[in-house]
């Protein structure tokens, strides 16, 4: 199920990109950058410097004010709504800081949603989806909610949600932010095995630490604007 | 800084939440519109004639005198006998033959006068203006007491419109009279008004002048009394002088007997709509407080008090509700206008006005409701504390719903569907509201369609519409005062008839009184000349008499008798008994006892003074109004005869009108209780619908699983409403039955039909999808990243 590779290499492409809000200055200011396929790279920043707006409309859960937006080849700045739904569920998976997981749906049902909406065939979703929960560890845990479950395994339940379609790119919007140290050390570990395995993975987070941990570029965000070269970070 | 300032800062004044305060102005100028006009139309079913008749000062007795037996002096000095308590009159009075429109327009009594004001009989202009020239008319809007209970008085012809011209017949010169006017005498005391010179050119020739006199007694509340007032002013005036005189009983015999017959169904929409509007106001109103519970906790985190929190949200929610209320009570009143206009045709009086007492009490009702609705909320707000609110205040209580979404993942639906169906389930409070918001809904409107189907059978089997499309009438252009056709102009319907092509059937029809031991009354009977079975009086018990010495009665003839159908009777036809069997009862809904035979059966009646009238029958595809033209052409200018259609009665006409207007008042309020439920269903799971769509939920996916919400309560909604409409409509029908002192054919009930049934019921699923597309669409809009950001 896994998609072939982007000619060219670039999973991800911005160029000249700008968000503006309503009033104020732009969340985001003419921000070019790429990602190649099977690059793990960290989008850092202070608190409203853009990471999150940048990870959304890399996402294509909203759009730019100026710019063009290229993931997996497709330019999504000129999608509609529906083709934009389309492309995430198929191309791109999302892992949110507080999981949002949906609290009635069972595990396992979580982790089936995106490709019951992309319209893969029960049986497959099934299959990908148990192979995923085993994967993550919790394939006992698929027949509860998730209301009952610890914070770094309602991560573990998300990550496999982001990646039952098997997406191009893995999008994770501060995945430890929400969990202890401990929970928060398994779960990166788990990102940079998926990443071995050539996962591209695009990881926004305010911590260093983690950035150094697991990110083979860094690109830092002050104000909206790219601030310095990209970093390239030892093995 | 005042105790008030942080209130208002919290509040955060009416704009900030602009869809939930439209929302809730919106139901309450609905809810409340719908509690005015309620609170009107049950006043207005409340004795409206005895409330008419002291407002326009009803006329006790309507004299008619012989104008050239009495002086001016005589007549007037009736005013001063001692039971007379006011008087109007004289005013001179002719009787005459009209056509509109070049059809026979029948007999009018018109009386001239000045001004339609008076101590006695206050006549209330409805359309146009008073006469105040020669050649103009006024015209009674409401028609006559009922005659022998056909049907609402005779239409002869195309109803005239204001500018209408009506020819007089029979008089000198043939003059015409434009109606500029409508108006209402609450005892009919004319049929019409002209300027007082213009009577006596439409007298005709050789008919001695009339005038009539109008008297308020003292003591006129029976017909004992009445007919002593009579006698007072017979013994005042010379003998001969009084050639007639009217009671207010009759009319107000007439009056509420039909406007009675409304009654049923006006109290059960009013019902209906107060019901549904205290429902939908008190979800509205309290799911907004409890909407606002995290925001509350947040205020009190940072330092407000209960009692201003309290106040906050109940200043939130006051100021659209009052907007709302302020507001429904004008829309409630202009919509009283025009419903009370055809409720006061309908009653036969002149006008009704809406209560101020109505507007008032649906305004503070439906503002002491929003109060409740939304104290109870605030109150437990106020008293939580802050983290207890905001917890409150999220998404509902884990462990509502399981079930459902496991359910509906097995049935294997797609999965925007499977969601829709499930998600009713997490707040069954709010679900169970919205459900039976749709199912009185959905009730309403089936109920109307059944009523309206229940009523226009009933119109066509009074008044024979659909069987007997022609009529034949002695009011003819050549008909005068006192004049009856002869032979030969009988026989000449006859012949006009047989020579039409469309002529399917024909049957002459005689009527006189005759009397019946046991019955004070006179029973009005009409005999069929012949096969009389096509013309298909509705059957309530029994067959159409099919048998020589066999008869039909309608209700009111074996109430008064006590006989039943099977049972003999002895008919006195002149001073020769006649034996007859009963074998059915016809819907023929009267105050007088009918009966319905051959010739045969009633020997005596088929006489020419009794010939009253010609039943036509048409073959298939005859166009009425051509034969109704080729037949009078026939006729000729001369003839006393005249061709005519049958009157499909005001009252049914009015009554459909008033169910329409009902039904889709409540209609739209379910509509408004279910946007309302889809809307707080939308903003308590926003971050979860931004969820789905950063999974990959496409518009169209959402739009359907969020118009699925509602599907489900629709569908039962759907399976309440229908039986319970059927019911309501049988009770109804049966309950206006009963008023108007008739039984009814089983027919006029079975009007539900499954297949009819069935898809009337998809009411329910139009009330809540018209509901939920709104709030479903702008779901399907929003985009994800705002989705995700709200909690």
């Amino acid at each position: 199920m896994r998609q072939q590779p982007i000619p060219g290499g670039d999973v991800i492409r911005l160029d000249g990109v700008t968000k503006t809000y309503q009033a104020g200055p732009p969340a985001l200011a003419d921000v070019s950058m790429s990602v190649a396929a099977g690059e793990v790279v960290a989008v850092m920043g202070p608190s409203g410097s853009g990471k999150s707006t940048l990870l959304n409309l890399i996402a294509g859960l909203d759009r730019p004010t100026a710019g063009t937006v290229t993931v997996a080849g497709r330019r999504i700045d000129t999608m509609g709504e529906s083709a934009l739904a389309r492309f995430r569920a198929r191309h791109v998976g999302i892992v949110f800081q507080f999981f949002n997981l949906l609290d009635d749906l069972t595990v396992e049902d979580n982790v089936l949603l995106p490709a019951q909406l992309a319209g893969a065939s029960r049986k497959q979703a099934r299959a990908r989806a148990d192979e995923l929960l085993e994967r993550m560890g919790i394939e006992q845990h698929k027949n509860a909610y998730p209301a009952r479950l610890s914070g770094g395994q309602r991560q573990r339940v998300a990550i496999a949600r982001a990646l039952v379609n098997s997406p191009e790119l893995l999008l994770a919007d501060e995945p430890t932010g929400a969990l202890d140290t401990a929970s928060g050390l398994q779960i990166g570990a788990l990102l940079r095995e998926l990443n071995a395995a050539g996962q591209t993975l695009v990881l926004v987070t305010h911590d260093p630490a983690l950035a150094g941990r697991y990110a083979a570029r860094t690109v830092r965000l002050v104000d909206g604007q790219l601030a310095g070269a990209d970093l390239e970070v030892p093995a | 800084m005042s105790w008030f300032s942080p209130i208002r800062t919290a509040t955060g004044g009416p704009l900030r939440h602009k869809m939930q305060a439209v929302v809730i102005a919106m139901v309450l100028l609905v809810s409340t519109a719908s509690a005015t006009l309620g609170f009107a139309l049950l006043a207005a079913s409340n004795t409206p004639f005895t409330h008419a008749f002291s407002a326009q000062r009803g006329a006790d007795v309507t004299v008619t005198v012989n104008a050239a037996r009495a002086s001016s002096a005589q007549l007037a000095a009736t005013r001063a006998l001692g039971g007379v308590t006011a008087a109007a009159g004289p005013f001179a009075e002719a009787t005459v033959q009209a056509q509109s429109g070049g059809q026979p327009f029948g007999q009018l009594v018109l009386a001239g006068r000045a001004s339609p004001g008076g101590a006695v009989d206050d006549v209330v202009l409805n359309a146009g203006h008073w006469p105040d020239a020669p050649g103009q008319v006024v015209l009674d809007a409401s028609p006559g007491p009922a005659q022998d209970g056909q049907g609402d008085g005779p239409s002869q012809g195309g109803e005239p419109k204001l500018g209408s011209t009506l020819s007089v017949t029979g008089v000198p010169g043939a003059p015409a009279l434009t109606v500029v006017g409508f108006a209402n005498s609450i005892t009919n005391t004319a049929d019409g008004w002209v300027t007082p010179g213009e009577v006596a050119r439409l007298r005709a020739a050789g008919t001695p002048s009339s005038a009539q006199l109008l008297y308020r007694f003292a003591q006129a509340g029976d017909p004992a009394q009445v007919r002593a007032d009579v006698a007072e002013i017979n013994r005042a005036l010379p003998p001969g002088a009084v050639a007639g005189a009217g009671s207010w009983l009759a009319a107000e015999d007439a009056a509420t007997g039909n406007g009675a017959i409304m009654d049923p169904f006006v109290v059960a929409f009013a019902l209906i709509g107060l019901v549904m509007a205290v429902l939908i106001v008190g979800n509205v109103v309290s799911g907004a407080v409890v909407a606002g519970y995290h925001r509350i906790g947040v205020l009190k985190s940072i330092g407000l008090t209960p009692a201003q929190v309290v106040v906050a949200y109940l200043s939130r929610v006051g100021a659209p509700a009052l907007v709302g209320c302020l507001t429904g009570v004008v829309l409630g009143n202009l919509l009283a206008i025009s419903v009370l206009a055809k409720s006061s045709a309908a009653y036969r009086v002149g006008s009704q006005q809406a209560p101020w007492w109505g507007s008032v009490a649906a305004l503070a009702g439906m503002l002491a409701l929003t109060a409740l609705a939304a104290l109870g909320p605030a109150l437990r707000a106020g008293r939580l504390s802050a983290a207890e609110a905001i917890a409150a205040g999220r998404a509902p209580r884990a462990g509502r719903g399981y079930a459902a979404y496991r359910l509906a993942n097995r049935l294997r639906l797609p999965r925007p569907i499977g969601l829709g169906l499930a998600a009713p389930f997490a707040r069954p409070a709010r679900t169970l509201v919205s459900l039976a918001a749709i199912a009185f809904g959905a009730t309403a409107v089936i109920f109307a369609f059944g009523l309206h189907s229940s009523l226009s059978r009933a119109a066509a089997s009074q008044n024979l519409t659909t069987t007997v499309p022609v009529q034949l009438q002695p009011f003819g252009p050549g008909a005068g005062p006192q004049q009856f056709p002869d032979a030969a102009q009988d026989a000449a319907v006859t012949a006009a008839l047989r020579a039409q092509p469309g002529t399917r059937h024909d049957v002459a029809v005689y009527e006189d009184q005759v009397k019946l031991p046991g019955i004070a009354q006179g029973v009005n009977a009409q005999a069929f000349g012949g096969d009389a079975s096509w013309v298909d009086y509705g059957i309530i018990a029994g067959h159409w008499y099919d048998a020589a010495g066999q008869v039909d009665v309608n209700t009111d003839f074996l109430t008064q008798s006590g006989l039943a159908v099977g049972d003999t009777a002895t008919v006195v036809i002149g001073t020769d008994p006649v034996t007859v069997r009963i074998a059915g009862e016809v819907f023929q809904p009267s105050r007088q006892p009918m009966l319905f035979g051959s010739v045969q059966t009633l020997p005596g009646l088929a006489t020419a003074a009794n010939l009253q009238e010609y039943y036509v029958g048409l073959r298939a595809g005859t166009s009425a109004s051509a034969y109704i033209r080729a037949v009078n052409a026939r006729l000729g200018s001369r003839s006393p005869w005249a061709a005519t259609g049958p009157d499909g009665g005001q009252f049914y006409q009015i009554a459909s009108a008033l169910i329409g207007l009902l039904a889709l008042m409540v209609a739209i309020a379910a509509g408004l209780g279910v946007l309302n439920t889809v809307l707080m269903t939308t903003r308590d799971r926003v971050h979860d619908l931004g969820i789905f769509k950063a999974l990959g939920m496409r518009p169209g996916q959402m739009l359907t699983m969020v118009v699925c919400w509602i599907a489900g309560p629709a569908v039962i909604a759907a399976v309440i409403a229908a039986p319970a409409a059927v019911a309501l409509n049988t009770a109804t029908i049966g309950a206006m039955a009963g008023t108007a002192h008739t039984g009814i054919p089983a027919s006029f009930t079975q009007v539900f039909p499954p297949s009819r049934l069935a898809l009337l019921s998809l009411a329910a699923l139009v009330i809540a999808a018209a509901g939920a597309l709104l709030p479903a669409g702008w779901a399907a809009r929003a985009r994800p990243a705002t989705a995700l950001r709200a909690e």
